[in-house]
C-alpha cells in the first residue's frame, strides 16, 4: 500500500487513544446486549460517557482519616492503564518503539500495579465493604497469577520470547499453530482469568448492587466524583486491553496494519471494535447462561483455569503441544 | 528450545487428545451422577470422532468400523444402562468425594504430569498419531485412577473404570493403529460383558445396602 | 488333537447353556460330565505338546499351557463333585443352583480359554471374563459382605486388566517395529522375534503386564481383592479362584517373562519378579499369623505360593522353572483340598471364625485328616507335591548365586507354616468343649465333598513321591520352551 506513513510516535499515541476513547463504547455495547438478551431495551451504547460526563462534573468527598493514596490511587491506576496499550499490538502487527518496552509480563506488572493501589486505597478508606472487596480482589488475584505466569511460560516456550508481537507473529504464520493444544488451553486459560478479572460471571455478578456478593466493585464504593470516574473508566479500559490481549495476541490476530498508513491504522481500528464486540457479546451470553459461583467456589474456577495452563505447558514439553 | 511446530493433522489430533484428558477432569468435578455419565459419553463422543479421524488420515478403513462400534457401545448403550440404574435408585443423584475439587484437581495434575514426563522419558515414536497423544493417554488412565479412589459411589468408580478403557483406547489408536479388528471387536465385546456385570453388581450393591455410596464397605478387612 | 482343543474350548461353554435349560439334577450330570472330561482331554494333551505346540487357527497349546490346563481343568472338575455335596442343603433351591452351575460352568470354561488362546490381545480377553465371570459368583450369595467382596474385586480386577490391556497394547506397539503395522499378536509370532523387539517399550511392556495381571494373580500390594473375594465365594468358586484362577493370571505373566526377556536379558525381569515375590511372602506370612476366618487364612495362603511362583521364575534356573510348573499343579491339588475342607468344616459348623471351630478331627472321621494332610502339603513338608516343587525352587536360587532370596523364602515359608499350623491345631486337635447345646454329631455332611479330596490328596502324593514320566516329560519340555528365549 502506497501512501504517506504515519509516524511511529503517531500510531503509539493513536493506539493509547483508542483504548482510552473506546473502552467506554466497549462496556456499553456489552451493557445493551446483556440487556436484550435478558428481553429489557437496554441503556443507551453512549450511556458510560454520560455516566463519566456526569461524574467529572460532581464535587469529590474522601472519608475522614484517609490519606494522600486515597486520592492518588485512582490517577496511578489511570496511568497505568494508559500505560498498557504502548507494550501490545493494539493496532499494527509490527512492534513500535515503545512496544519492546516491556513483554507480557512487564504489561501484567503494570496491572497489577493499578490493582495493588486500588486495593490499597479501598483499604486505606476504612469502609468495611470496600475492604472486603479489596481482600478478596487481592486473594483471588493472587490465585489467578500463576494461571497467568503459565500462560506466559507457554507463549515463551512457543515463540521462544514473550513479546506479546511474536506469538501473534506466530499465530499469523500457519493453520497448524493454531490448533495446537497448547495454543488453545493457554488462550482459554487466559479466557477464563480474564472473566475473573473483569468481574464478570462466573466470579462476579456485573451489575449486582448487592455489597456481600462484590469483588472489584466494592473496591470503589467510598470514591466519588471524578475520582470515581477514573476508577470507572480505568476497569473499563483494563477491560478492553485484556480483550486486546487474548484477541490480537491469541485469538484473532488479523486484521492489524502491516505498516503505517493511515487508511490501515482506520481499517485495524474498526477491525479491532468488531472483534471486541463479537468477544463481547460472547462475554454477555455466558454472564446471562451461568448463574455466580458461591465465593469459595471460586478456587475450583480458577483450579479449572489452572489446569488448562498447565497442561498447555506440560503438552509442549513433550514437543507435540 | 523451541520446539518445531507440529502440522495441522497433529495439531488436530493432539488438542482432539486434550479434550478428552479435559472431560476426564471434568469428570473429577462433576457431583451429579448423571452429569458424571453424560461426561463420560462426550468423552466416549470425542474418542470415536478421533477413531474416525486417523481412519480417514492414516488410511485404515477397519478403524471406521471401530469408530462405528465403539460409539454405538460407549456413547449410546453403556451411559444408556447406568442411567437407568441410577435413575432406578432414585435416592441419589450426587455422589461424595473424599477431597474437595480444587485439591482433586491439583491431585490429579500432579499425576497427569507424573504420566505426561514419564511417556515423554520412553521417547516412543508412532506414524499414526503424535506421541504427545499417548502421553495425554497415560495422563487420563492415571486421572481414572485418581477418580476411582477419590469417588464413594459405584456409578462413578465404575464410570471411572470405563473412562480408564476410553484411556487405554486412546493409547491404542496411537500405537496400535493397526491392531486387526478381530481383536479390538473383542475387546469390545469384553467391555459390554464387563459393563453388564458392573450393572448387576451395582444393582446387587444397591438392593443390599439401599443405597449407592461405598463408604460403609469395610466389612472385610484383616 | 485341534479336535481335543475344540473340545476344551467349547464344552465349558455348553455345558453352562444347558445347565440353565435343564432341571438342577441333570445341570449337576452335565457340569460333572464337563469337568472330567475337560480334564481327560487335558491329559490326552501331555504327550503330543511334551514334543511339540499343537496348533488349530486361534488356538494353541505347549507344554506350559498344558500344566495350566491341567491344574485348571482337575479343579473344574473336583468342584462340579463338591458342588453336589456342599449345596445339597441350600436354603435357595431352584433359581440359585441354576445361576450357581451356569456360573461355575462359564467360569471353568474361561479359565481353560485362557492357556489355549493363541495371542496376547485374545489371552487378555480370556482373563478379563474369568474376572467378570468369577466376580457374580462371589456375589451369588447375595449378602452384604459377599456384594461387597464382588464390588470389591471386580474393581480392582478390571482397573488392573485395564494395565493389562495397557501393556498388551505396548507389546503390540514393540512387535509393530519388527512385523509393521498390521498383524495378529500371536504368541508364536511374538516369541519367535525374540531380541529384534525394541528395548524401552517392552520393558514398559512387561512392568505393565506385571503389575495388571499381578493384580489379578494377588501379587502384593495389589492383591487387596483376594481375601475379601476368596473368603466370601461359595466354597467350591474359592478353590476355584485360588488353584486356578491365580495361576492363569500367573501364566499370562509367565508368557510376559517369556517374550520379553529375550530382549530384557535376564536381569530386569527377574528383579521385578523377585521384589513382587518377596513382598507377596513377606505380607501373607505376616497376616497368616493373625487370621481368624479359615478361608481368609486360606487366600493368604495363596498369596503366599504366588509369591513363591514369582520368585521361582525370578531365580531363573532351569530346575526352579520346573519347579514352578510342578509347584501350579500341586498347589491347585492342596489348595483345591484345603478350601474343599474347609467348606465342610463350614458346612459342618456353621461358621468359618477359626475360634469357635474345635475337635475337627473327632467329628469328621475322613474331612480331619485330609484338612491335615492338605495344611501339611502347603506347608511344604513330605512327602506332598509342593514339597518337591519348593526344593527345587530354592535349589535353583542356591545354584544360581541368588543365596539370599532363596534363605528369604525359606525363613518367610516357616513363618507362614506356623501361621497355618497354630490355626489349624485349635481347630483340629483341640477337642469342642463339652456343652450341651455345642454338640455337634460325628459323621461327614456328604461323601460327594470328600470324594474329590481324596483324589487330590492322592494326585499330591503321587506328585510329591514319584511324578509320572510323561508328566516329567512335559515339565522338563515346559521349561525348554520358557527358556528358549535364552537366558
Amino acid at each position: 500500500m502506497t501512501g504517506p506513513v504515519l509516524a511511529p510516535g503517531v500510531v503509539q499515541a493513536v493506539q493509547v487513544l483508542t483504548v482510552l476513547v473506546a473502552a467506554p463504547w466497549v462496556t456499553g455495547v456489552i451493557a445493551r446486549v446483556e440487556a436484550r438478551l435478558q428481553g429489557r431495551r437496554g441503556p443507551r451504547i453512549l450511556q458510560p460517557y454520560y455516566d463519566l460526563g456526569k461524574l467529572f462534573g460532581k464535587e469529590a468527598l474522601a472519608p475522614r482519616g484517609s490519606s494522600w493514596l486515597f486520592l492518588a490511587a485512582p490517577i496511578i491506576a489511570f496511568a497505568c492503564y494508559l500505560t498498557v496499550p504502548m507494550l501490545i499490538p493494539v493496532l499494527t502487527s509490527y512492534g513500535l518503539p515503545l512496544g519492546y518496552l516491556g513483554d507480557l509480563l512487564g504489561g501484567g506488572f503494570i496491572l497489577a500495579l493499578a490493582a495493588f493501589v486500588v486495593a490499597v486505597a479501598a483499604a486505606d478508606s476504612g469502609g468495611p465493604y470496600a475492604q472486603m472487596g479489596s481482600s478478596r480482589a487481592t486473594t483471588f488475584g493472587a490465585i489467578t497469577e500463576p494461571v497467568v505466569l503459565f500462560v506466559v511460560f507457554t507463549v515463551a516456550l512457543i515463540t521462544g520470547t514473550d513479546l506479546p508481537y511474536a506469538l501473534a507473529e506466530t499465530v499469523r504464520s500457519s493453520a497448524g499453530q493454531i490448533v495446537r493444544p497448547a495454543h488453545l488451553l493457554a488462550a482459554t486459560a487466559l479466557f477464563l482469568v480474564i472473566l475473573a478479572e473483569t468481574g464478570r460471571i462466573p466470579v462476579e455478578n456485573h451489575g449486582g448492587t448487592n455489597e456481600f456478593g462484590m469483588i472489584e466493585h466494592a473496591r470503589t464504593l467510598e470514591h466519588s466524583g471524578p475520582y470515581f470516574a477514573l476508577l470507572s473508566w480505568g476497569s473499563w479500559m483494563k477491560q478492553l486491553i485484556l480483550y486486546v490481549i487474548l484477541i490480537n495476541v491469541f485469538l484473532a490476530p488479523w486484521g492489524l496494519a502491516p505498516t503505517g498508513t493511515p487508511v490501515g491504522v482506520l481499517i485495524a481500528i474498526g477491525a479491532l471494535l468488531g472483534k471486541c464486540v463479537v468477544l463481547g457479546c460472547v462475554v454477555a451470553v455466558i454472564d446471562n447462561s451461568f448463574a455466580k459461583l458461591r465465593l469459595f467456589k471460586i478456587t475450583e474456577f480458577v483450579a479449572a483455569a489452572f489446569l488448562l495452563a498447565v497442561l498447555a505447558v506440560f503438552t509442549l514439553y513433550l514437543g507435540g503441544g | 528450545m523451541r520446539p518445531p511446530a507440529p502440522g495441522v493433522f497433529d495439531g488436530t489430533a493432539n488438542t482432539v487428545a486434550v479434550l478428552v484428558l479435559l472431560i476426564e477432569f471434568g469428570m473429577l468435578r462433576a457431583a451429579l451422577l448423571r452429569s458424571q455419565i453424560r461426561l463420560y459419553a462426550a468423552q466416549s463422543l470425542v474418542v470415536s470422532v478421533l477413531a474416525g479421524i486417523v481412519a480417514a488420515e492414516q488410511h485404515v478403513p477397519e478403524l471406521y468400523v471401530l469408530a462405528v462400534l465403539s460409539f454405538a457401545l460407549k456413547v449410546v448403550i453403556v451411559p444408556w444402562v447406568v442411567l437407568r440404574l441410577v435413575r432406578q435408585a432414585h435416592a441419589e443423584i450426587a455422589g461424595s468425594a473424599s477431597l474437595n475439587v480444587a485439591s482433586a484437581v491439583l491431585v490429579s495434575i500432579v499425576v497427569a504430569a507424573f504420566g505426561f514426563f514419564a511417556v515423554g522419558a520412553l521417547h516412543i515414536q508412532s506414524t499414526a498419531l503424535p506421541t504427545t497423544a499417548l502421553a495425554i493417554s497415560v495422563a487420563i488412565v492415571l486421572v481414572a485412577f485418581v477418580l476411582m479412589v477419590l469417588r464413594n459411589d459405584v456409578v462413578s468408580q465404575a464410570v471411572g473404570f470405563f473412562s480408564l478403557e476410553n484411556g487405554v483406547s486412546l493409547a491404542s489408536l496411537v500405537v496400535a493403529a493397526g491392531l486387526p479388528l478381530i481383536l479390538e471387536v473383542a475387546f469390545l465385546f469384553d467391555l459390554l460383558v464387563a459393563v453388564v456385570v458392573f450393572a448387576v453388581l451395582m444393582r446387587v450393591h444397591h438392593d443390599q445396602r439401599a443405597s449407592l455410596s461405598t463408604s460403609d464397605l469395610t466389612e472385610l478387612r484383616g | 488333537m485341534t479336535v481335543v482343543l475344540i473340545l476344551l474350548t467349547t464344552l465349558g461353554a455348553a455345558a453352562a447353556l444347558l445347565s440353565l435349560a435343564l432341571p438342577t439334577w441333570a445341570a449337576q450330570a452335565v457340569t460333572v460330565t464337563s469337568g472330567v472330561v475337560c480334564l481327560g482331554l487335558s491329559f490326552v494333551l501331555v504327550v503330543p505338546t511334551s514334543h511339540a505346540p499343537v496348533q488349530a487357527g486361534f488356538l494353541r497349546a505347549d507344554a506350559v499351557s498344558t500344566v495350566f490346563l491341567i491344574a485348571t481343568a482337575f479343579l473344574y472338575a473336583a468342584a462340579a463333585v463338591y458342588s453336589i455335596g456342599y449345596l445339597r442343603h441350600h436354603a435357595g433351591h431352584g433359581r440359585y443352583l441354576q445361576r450357581f452351575y451356569l456360573g461355575l460352568n462359564a467360569f471353568g470354561w474361561s479359565m481353560l480359554c485362557a492357556p489355549l488362546v493363541d495371542g496376547l490381545a485374545l489371552l487378555w480377553v480370556a482373563i478379563e471374563i474369568t474376572t467378570v465371570v468369577s466376580a457374580l459368583l462371589v456375589a451369588i450369595d447375595r449378602t452384604k459382605s459377599s456384594a461387597e467382596a464382588a464390588w470389591k474385586y471386580v474393581l480392582i480386577a478390571s482397573a488392573g486388566l485395564g494395565i493389562g490391556l495397557f501393556a498388551t497394547i505396548v507389546l503390540y506397539y514393540a512387535g509393530s517395529q519388527v512385523y509393521g503395522t498390521s498383524y495378529d499378536l500371536t504368541l508364536s509370532q511374538m516369541i519367535a522375534a525374540g531380541h529384534r523387539l525394541p528395548v524401552t517399550p517392552v520393558r514398559l511392556a512387561f512392568v505393565l503386564a506385571v503389575l495388571g495381571y499381578g493384580t489379578k494373580v494377588g501379587l502384593v500390594p495389589v492383591h487387596t481383592w483376594l481375601p475379601d473375594a476368596h473368603s466370601e465365594a461359595p466354597t467350591p468358586i474359592s478353590a476355584m479362584l485360588s488353584g486356578s484362577l491365580l495361576v492363569v493370571s500367573f501364566y499370562a505373566v509367565l508368557r510376559y517373562v517369556q517374550i520379553t526377556s529375550p530382549t530384557l536379558g535376564a536381569g530386569f525381569d527377574r528383579t521385578i519378579l523377585i521384589v513382587f515375590g518377596v513382598l507377596s511372602l513377606l505380607v501373607a506370612g505376616l497376616s497368616l499369623l493373625r487370621q481368624r476366618d479359615v478361608k481368609r487364612l486360606l487366600a493368604y495362603s495363596s498369596v503366599e505360593h504366588m509369591g513363591i511362583l514369582c520368585l521361582g521364575v525370578g531365580f531363573g534356573a532351569p530346575i526352579a522353572l520346573a519347579g514352578v510348573l510342578l509347584h501350579v499343579l500341586a498347589h491347585a491339588a492342596a489348595k483345591g483340598n484345603a478350601f474343599f475342607a474347609a467348606g465342610v468344616l463350614l458346612r459342618k459348623f456353621g461358621t468359618k471364625d477359626i475360634r469357635q471351630i474345635r475337635g475337627g478331627l473327632d467329628v469328621l472321621p475322613w474331612t480331619g485328616p485330609l484338612l491335615l494332610c492338605a495344611v501339611l502339603a502347603l506347608s511344604a513338608l513330605p512327602p506332598f507335591g509342593i514339597f518337591r516343587s519348593e526344593f527345587q525352587i530354592v535349589a535353583g536360587g542356591l545354584g544360581d548365586g541368588k543365596t539370599t532370596f532363596a534363605a528369604i523364602l525359606v525363613v518367610l515359608v516357616t513363618v507362614a507354616f506356623l501361621g497355618m499350623a497354630v490355626s489349624f491345631t485349635r481347630v483340629l486337635f483341640i477337642s469342642a468343649p463339652r456343652t450341651p447345646e455345642a454338640v455337634v454329631t460325628r459323621g461327614e455332611p456328604s461323601a460327594w465333598m470328600v470324594a474329590p479330596m481324596v483324589v487330590g490328596l492322592i494326585a499330591l502324593v503321587v506328585l510329591g513321591v514319584h511324578p509320572p514320566d510323561a508328566l516329567t516329560h512335559l515339565l522338563s519340555q515346559g521349561v525348554i520352551e520358557l527358556g528358549s528365549g535364552g537366558s
